[in-house]
């Protein structure tokens, strides 16, 4: 019997070049450096509100090789670019950047289309504006009644 | 004691800086060699961060137990020179002949003097922080840092001197009273204050409170209410007077002094010269003593009688007030003379009026208000009408107006020609006076008096706008055109300012003392007047002015006349400055709080008398409102310990003293700081109560410690039942700045979890979140197995995220587990694992110096000499090289005392002093007198056993004459008091219940063989481990047990007989046993310092395991480095060497080792030397998995070096595509249970070799935790910057190799990516680990000393003992001790050689004492003795048949005379009647 056999079923090859690309990219630079502490995804708001989404895996896939796993992955694309993985990480690798780079190269690979981008970031800066609006529609509640009440205002928001 | 340079050489002195475990080694090490040695430690005590430890892993020995006895030895070794609060500023020189500067900060007490009783901590009010307890409780402002401190004396701490006491004209020590106040010492607050001001009643009433102003809680909220502080303590004073704090006057002196004015100025004079002793007369003009304090002051605001008492006060010194007599009128200067005054005080005042210069000012109804208030205050009649207007914005004209309010005006109007803003009455006098109805006009100012019949009607003024600023600052009133108005009023009252009357002082041979505006003519200084022996000050010099600034000329007049009566220059060292204020932090946390409420008459009752309004604070509020004080100068000079000092110890005006030290070798050892927590935002430190570091936390723990060992968190002192560590709290974090990893914080989080546990009697969950843990020392690998797996402690492997408080005080800690899930776990506590940092003082000293340092600051050696910087003779030991734990520390400290001692070596003995005892006490044949001394050991022993009825029960046993108990029987002051009770008491035997006498017995001896008594004559109960320890919950039982242990001790000790140890002449050679590259440094080591060397190697070639290495992590050239090595060994003319030689025999003892050496061919040598250093190496475990002899691909990390090093191996390693490196091969393994300490560090440097030297290659780690400890993290990250890959794998689910034609499948599961991936590989590399070399075992038989279950040798003390063996002279160093590198095999053989010339430097040691006897006539010859005996020590003549012991060798263990059955052996110290005494007693 085969090693490849007696682990059973998914067993990834390592591919160790893609590192490399990812690394010679404007914010890819610091990829190498990780050393898997997982305080971007302890971090992550994403990470929060969906288990499958951690930043140390998908740094874990890159430096592995598995470009394609990593590439066409929905996961991609869930990130909000909030920075707190960048700002907590202790050997700097500048998570946020990576992912740029990653989605940068989904694109040139033709795994998403450019117009998805164009869609992604228009829903961006739908959601910020929708943020600012619920939250100004929370302080004048509060103004006006002088204390927050999350409870009476979310009615509101919702309609 | 500055030593002098030899001509042409070497000083045989060292200095030391830092005085941590690293120092006092170092200390020790060098001054047993032959030195003198200075030791400069910046803190008050020598002891370091080992002495705030609880305990030490692997052996959970308590760190001050093992510690303490040190601190002793170093602090009383004749040849350490201990510097206390001293700092390095400055290295100059070369190796032989440095000049170091030294700056011994002042502890503010004379340490010669201080007897460390304590009186003065009782005494402070002051509480500060106490930083050895890790700020959880707080200790006073003179402190000793913890009772077995070395030296045994007390420290003040200050800070800028705060700013109530420098913004004071008289200087007076605000914080000082205030914390007086504060502790409820109100009559000691007063007593404080007239040191520098006889008038706390009236000051404390009318004074404009500049300290108030200065003071800094007024930044946060509001300044504390200091003025009606001392207010508040006058009048106690009067209610509660105590005679025993009254000032008392020195020796009467005959000078008289005449002292014209009895206002502040002239009082205060008075008060101080009278004090001084002189006959002081007071000359004043008016009815009434006091000055503008009795007749300018208003009653309501100085009632009479407060004036009067402290008028009297200074009158019951001495002082003589003559009323009524005027200069000038009355007496002339000369009358003074001629009536025999030798000096003459000029305190006039300034009590004229200044003119309005308006048409109509000479009216009828148009006063002066000076003069108002004086005819009210002297009780005459005065003008009062219905419609007062009162011109001016001063306290006079305030003072005048709320007069006549109270005099029953109807309308009071003062007329102020600029605004509110600008007015200089004090503020709470204008409200005052608004509240009781007094009207003010700003911006008003008077053209004309209107008058009708020669009377005033009224006023007419004009309205003022304020233009640019004039001289004195303030805006400059402006007349605005046409805006006349007029206020009727029948009283009009000038207040514009008064001027000194000195017209009759203004012509004649007094001419020259009157200057401009009238004012008197004072240096300003001295306030001497160009008339000599007369001297001026107060209003009359200054102009109108406040009554402190007069008091502060008053006290100054009198320390001028004082010098001018005794001939001493007026100016000399008086410091006439004033200090600059200060601007300090306020801490974060504190909080707000105002200051208390005045309570006052109301309004309406007010005005119906001229009672006093303002009520003063009752003594809550009182208290209340000091408890506001900041304490910013820290200690408040409220100079109760100067009082409390018996000793007369407190200097509170010493200065530093600045030393230049001429020494040949300099040591840095200034250790390390524990990283700012704080800085850690996320992990929440500063921010909870319950979040603390492991410094805390051992703090926590300790017994001596804050909680006296229960563990509670500090919020609510609750017993956590969570207890979460995090570990790589600012290390291996580029954020803080600290890259690497701190080396100690994954065993010390270990000890303090298993601590803990132990400590704790409910459940305790203790989980320690960490990254990799780096067990990677001796024995650490099986104390971690152990606390997880024997005491449950859980060990997450995460990266803390962040921490947040949930109520009541828990914490939550946020941190992804390694399959990806994010985990919010909740704690009752979070330790932080801080990391270690070189100390500051080290970098200043460093850039000062020129030393190279590292980007993170520390001394890191740039080639492979042990402990050396960039500078030769200048060395460095511990944690300023890089962060280490206490072994690796004592190691390097040993080893720069050994290098240090190369550089002094010439001048070795010339600088030392010897050690005089005194003669001993003759105790033959005289009754047993018998001293008793128990120990508290602070609470534990004092917390469970009764000590105080132990002692009572020791005072009734036979032959005791004496008893007492100690908080420490060890500290030093109780070693002083030892020694005076053996000569008071005449005591011929000691005997101490404290602890084990393993660890104090040796102190102990040498404390009464100082007090001239034989050190044999003593005993020792061990109270703490027999008693306190093992019956902890059973204080009465415990209790009875100490008497029980007591009793015997005693009956023994009257048995006890004086023994002796005689010299016993040392070879000054030394053989090392092993030529790897510990035993070549060893031996050039010892030939160094000019000692002979025999070195013995097994094998044909000397280089060890060094010749199989070709590189080192640190970037050494090792081929470079033997062949180095080599050439000095071969070509030195010291060192003998031996090859392909053999260790048959050794026989002897320290000083006195013979050995028969094989040489081959049956060919053999015997050497002598004085002492032994084994080395004796490690070799590379051979695999047996992962196809290891199956498959050529797969070779050693070893064998891959030397392929990378262009030797051939069985692949041709430049063709290589892809590397798999397997870390853990064989090691932390069942059988190979610990960590081989070096594979990580050569897989990191192999891994970095094949990236640099072959980029296209691809390396793939397997590892279970990565141990790249230290400053060895660089490499880690540089591989991985390289581009290798790291895969974790679990000792359960090790990586499975299949070996094909095109390489070898390597398939791992990757528990980040929660799948398996396979790598192909065209070579396998293992770290296979390290084993004791081969020889190991025979070395070990032959010298009769251990080794541990893992086959490496056991040294005396894991900790501070670490290059020891238990058998005296014998020494190890290298792998054969524990796994470890090249540079650290390199350090341990020096240290080794550190050790073992404190053996051969001596021509002589002592031996005997309580050793074996045979008795001739009943021994029999039989040799069981020789058979038992461990140590070779007792031999059997085969001709006489009798045995004899050789005294230098035995142990005095006692098993021969245990198993000899003719009775013939007795053990001395140990005799049958002594054991028999102790059973009997026990019976």
């Amino acid at each position: 019997m085969s090693v490849m056999e007696a682990q059973g079923t998914a067993i990834r090859r390592l591919d160790p070049r893609f590192k490399y690309r990812v690394a010679a990219r404007p914010g890819g630079e610091n990829i190498k450096a990780c050393f898997a502490c997982g305080v971007c995804t302890a971090g992550c708001p994403v990470a929060e509100i969906d288990e499958a989404y951690n930043p140390r895996r998908i740094i874990r896939q890159v430096l592995l090789g598995l470009e394609e796993e990593v590439l066409t992955s929905d996961l991609l694309w869930l990130c909000t670019t909030c920075f707190t993985c960048y700002a907590h990480c202790p050997q700097d690798v500048k998570f946020t950047d990576i992912m740029g780079v990653l989605r940068q190269m989904a694109v040139e690979q033709g795994y998403v289309h450019p117009t998805f981008v164009g869609r992604l970031e228009a829903m961006d800066e739908l959601c910020q504006r929708l943020r600012r609006d619920m939250a100004l529609v929370l302080l004048k509640e509060k103004t006006q009644a002088g204390e927050f009440d999350a409870a009476r205002v979310w009615p509101q928001v919702a309609r | 004691m500055t030593q002098p340079a030899k001509p042409n050489g070497t000083t045989g002195a060292a200095l030391v800086m830092g005085a941590g475990i690293a120092g006092m080694q170092t200390a020790l090490d060098l001054a047993e060699s032959g030195f003198y040695v200075y030791l400069v430690e910046k803190s008050p005590s020598i002891g370091g961060v080992m002495a705030r430890l609880d305990k030490t892993f692997p052996t959970n020995d308590c760190a001050m137990c093992i510690l303490s006895p040190k601190l002793v030895e170093c602090g009383r070794h004749l040849n350490i020179e201990t510097l206390t609060n001293a700092e390095v500023l400055s290295i100059d020189g070369e190796p032989g002949r440095f000049r170091v500067k030294v700056v011994q900060h002042s502890p503010y007490i004379d340490r010669s003097r201080c007897t460390g009783c304590g009186d003065c901590e009782k005494a402070c009010p002051v509480s500060v922080t106490n930083e050895y307890e890790g700020g959880l409780i707080q200790r006073k402002a003179v402190f000793r840092p913890f009772p077995q401190a070395y030296p045994n004396a007390f420290t003040i701490q200050k800070a800028e001197r705060p700013g109530c006491q420098v913004s004071c004209p008289a200087g007076v020590h605000a914080q000082g009273y205030v914390a007086l106040v504060r502790d409820g010492k109100f009559n000691e607050a007063v007593n404080l204050v007239k040191r520098h001001n006889p008038l706390p009643g009236i000051c404390g009433r009318v004074c404009h409170h500049p300290c108030e102003a200065g003071c800094r809680r007024g930044v946060l909220d509001e300044p504390v209410a200091i003025c009606q502080l001392k207010r508040f303590i006058a009048d106690y004073e009067n209610q509660h007077p105590d005679a025993g704090l009254l000032p008392v006057p020195s020796e009467p002196r005959s000078e008289r002094v005449a002292i014209v004015g009895s206002g502040p100025a002239g009082l205060t004079a008075a008060h101080f010269l009278a004090l001084d002793g002189y006959q002081v007369t007071i000359f004043e003009a008016l009815p009434v003593a006091g000055g503008m304090l009795a007749v300018g002051i208003p009653p309501y605001r100085l009632p009479k009688d407060i004036l009067n008492t402290e008028i009297a006060a200074i009158q019951r010194l001495g002082v003589e007030i003559r009323t009524n007599t005027a200069l000038g009128r009355d007496f002339d200067l000369s009358d003074l003379k001629e009536q025999g005054y030798r000096a003459v005080f000029l305190a006039l005042g300034a009590h004229r009026d200044q003119k309005l210069n308006i048409p109509g000012e000479d009216a009828g109804g148009v006063l002066s208000g000076v003069e108002f208030l004086r005819d009210f205050n002297l009780g005459r009649q005065v003008q009062v009408g219905q419609h007062v207007v009162i011109i001016g914005g001063g306290n006079v004209a305030i003072d005048a107006a709320r007069t006549a309010r109270r005099l029953g005006s109807q309308s009071v109007t003062i007329a102020y020609r600029r605004s509110r803003q600008e007015m200089p009455a004090a503020a709470h006098e204008v409200e005052a006076a608004l509240a009781e109805g007094i009207g003010i006009e700003f911006l008003s100012a008077p053209v004309e008096v209107l008058t009708r019949d020669g009377r005033v009607h009224a006023l007419r003024c004009q309205r003022m706008e304020l233009g640019p600023p004039d001289a004195s600052g303030r805006r400059r009133p402006v007349p605005v055109p046409g805006s006349e108005y007029v206020i009727p009023a029948d009283i009009v009252i000038a207040a514009i300012g008064q001027v000194p009357e000195t017209d009759f002082l203004a012509q004649g041979e007094t001419k020259s003392l009157v200057g401009r505006w009238n004012l008197l003519d004072a240096d300003r200084d001295t306030l001497a007047t160009p008339i000599p022996g007369v001297f001026a000050g107060g209003d009359a010099v200054t102009g109108p002015d406040t009554v402190i600034e007069a008091i502060a000329a008053g006290r100054r007049a009198a320390e001028s006349i004082c010098r001018y009566l005794q001939g001493v220059d007026l100016r000399g060292d008086r410091d006439f400055s004033r200090p600059e204020l200060t601007v300090g932090k306020i801490p974060l946390a504190q909080a707000t709080q105002g200051r208390q409420p005045m309570p006052e008459l109301p309004v309406d009752a007010r005005l119906e008398s001229f009672v006093e309004v303002e009520l003063g604070f009752s003594t809550e509020q009182a208290v209340a409102e000091a408890g506001r004080c900041l304490d910013c100068g820290i200690c408040a000079e409220c100079l109760e310990c100067e009082r409390a000092c018996k000793a007369k110890a407190v200097v509170h005006d010493m200065t530093e003293t600045e030393r230049e030290l001429e020494v040949g070798a300099v040591v840095l050892s200034p250790g390390f700081e524990a990283s700012d927590a704080s800085r850690l935002f996320p992990l929440g430190y500063g921010r909870f109560r319950n979040v603390v570091t492991s410094v805390e936390f051992e703090r926590i723990l300790s017994a001596s410690g804050p909680y006296e060992g229960h563990v509670v968190r500090p919020s609510d002192h609750r017993v956590p039942k969570r207890i979460a560590f995090i570990q790589c709290a600012g290390s291996r974090d580029l954020k803080t700045g600290a890259g690497y990893c701190s080396s100690v914080c994954c065993m010390y989080a270990i000890k303090e979890a298993v601590i803990a546990k132990e400590h704790s009697t409910e459940e305790l969950d203790i989980t320690i979140f960490y990254m990799d843990m780096r067990a990677y020392g001796k024995d650490f690998e099986k104390y971690y197995l152990r606390a997880r797996d024997e005491h449950g402690v859980k060990f997450v492997r995460a990266r803390v995220y962040d921490v947040s408080e949930t109520p009541p005080g828990n914490l939550l800690l946020s941190y992804a587990a390694e399959e990806g899930t994010v985990e919010k776990g909740e704690f009752d506590l979070v330790v932080l694992s801080v990391g270690l940092q070189p100390s500051r003082d080290l970098v200043q000293l460093a850039s000062a110096t020129g030393l190279a340092m590292d980007e993170y600051g520390y001394l890191r050696p740039s080639g492979p000499e042990p402990v050396s910087t960039s500078h030769p003779g200048i060395f460095v030991s511990g944690a300023a090289a890089s962060p280490k734990d206490i072994p690796e520390t004592v190691v390097e400290a040993s080893a720069a005392a050994a290098a240090a001692a190369e550089v002094l070596s010439p001048q070795r003995w010339k600088l030392v002093k010897e050690k005089e005892y005194p003669p001993e006490r003759p105790v033959q044949n005289r009754r047993p007198r018998i001293g008793v001394f128990v120990c508290h050991c602070g609470i534990n022993i004092g917390g469970v056993v009764r000590v105080p009825e132990v002692v009572e029960y020791a005072r009734g046993l036979p032959n005791v004459v004496y008893a007492e108990e100690n908080l420490y029987t060890c500290s030093q002051d109780t070693q002083d008091r030892i020694k005076e009770l053996i000569a008071q008491h005449d005591l011929n035997r000691v005997v101490v219940a404290s602890c084990s006498p393993r660890t104090h017995e040796p102190l102990f001896q040498q404390t009464i063989r100082e007090g001239g008594l034989n050190p044999y004559l003593f005993e020792m109960a061990n109270i703490r481990d027999q008693c306190s320890w093992v019956h902890m919950h059973e204080p009465g039982p415990a209790t009875a047990k100490s008497k029980d242990l007591v009793r015997m001790a005693v009956a023994k000790a009257r048995l006890i007989e004086p023994l002796y140890r005689t010299p016993v002449p040392v070879t000054q050679r030394a053989l090392v046993i092993g030529g790897g590259v510990a035993g070549i440094t060893a031996a050039l080591g010892f030939a160094r310092q000019g000692f002979q060397t025999y070195l013995v190697e097994r094998e044909e070639r000397l280089g060890g395991r060094l010749r199989r290495l070709a590189f080192t992590l640190e970037g050494d050239d090792v081929g470079a480095l033997l062949r180095r090595l080599e050439m000095e060994l071969r070509s030195h003319p010291l060192v003998e060497v031996y090859t392909s030689a053999n260790i048959e025999s050794i026989e002897g003892f320290v000083g006195n080792f013979r050995t028969r050496l094989g040489l081959g061919n049956g060919a053999a040598i015997e050497l002598e030397h004085g002492a032994v250093v084994v080395a004796t190496g490690g070799t590379e475990r051979t695999p047996t998995e992962y196809l290891y002899g199956q498959d050529d691909r797969v070779v050693t990390l070893t064998q891959l070096e030397r392929m990378l090093a262009q030797d051939p191996g069985p692949v041709a390693v430049d063709q290589v595509k892809s590397v798999v490196m397997i870390g853990c091969v064989g090691s932390r393994e069942a059988g190979h249970q610990y960590c081989s300490r070096v594979c990580c560090s050569q897989l990191m440097k192999n891994a970095l070799l094949l990236k640099e030297g072959h980029p296209g290659a691809e390396v793939v780690v397997l590892y279970r935790d990565i141990r790249t400890y230290g400053l060895k993290e660089d490499a880690y990250r540089k591989a991985r910057e390289l581009g290798v890959t790291f895969i974790r794998y679990d000792e359960q689910n090790k990586p499975v190799l299949e070996a094909g034609p095109d390489g070898i499948q390597v398939v791992t599961y990757d528990p980040v990516l929660g799948g398996h991936v396979v790598i192909a590989a065209d070579l396998v590399a293992l770290a296979a680990g390290v084993e004791p070399a081969p020889g190991a075992r025979q070395v070990a038989q032959t010298l009769k000393v251990p080794l541990n279950e893992d086959g490496f040798f056991l040294e005396a003390h894991v900790k501070l003992r670490p290059v020891d063996f238990a058998t005296d002279g014998v020494f190890v160093a290298g792998i054969c001790h524990a796994p470890k590198t090249v540079r650290e095999s390199m350090a341990q053989a020096l240290a080794a050689v550190g050790r073992a010339v404190t053996v051969i430097a001596r021509d002589s040691i002592d031996a005997g004492g309580p050793v074996a006897g045979v008795s001739q006539a009943r021994c029999s010859g039989c040799k069981t003795c020789e058979e038992v005996c461990q140590y070779q020590a007792i031999k059997v003549d085969p001709d006489k048949k009798k045995a004899t012991v050789e005294s230098a060798l035995c142990k005095g263990c006692g098993s021969c005379a245990a198993t000899c059955r003719c009775g013939a052996i007795t053990l001395k110290g140990f005799t049958d009647e002594q054991i028999l005494a102790e059973v009997v007693a026990l019976s």
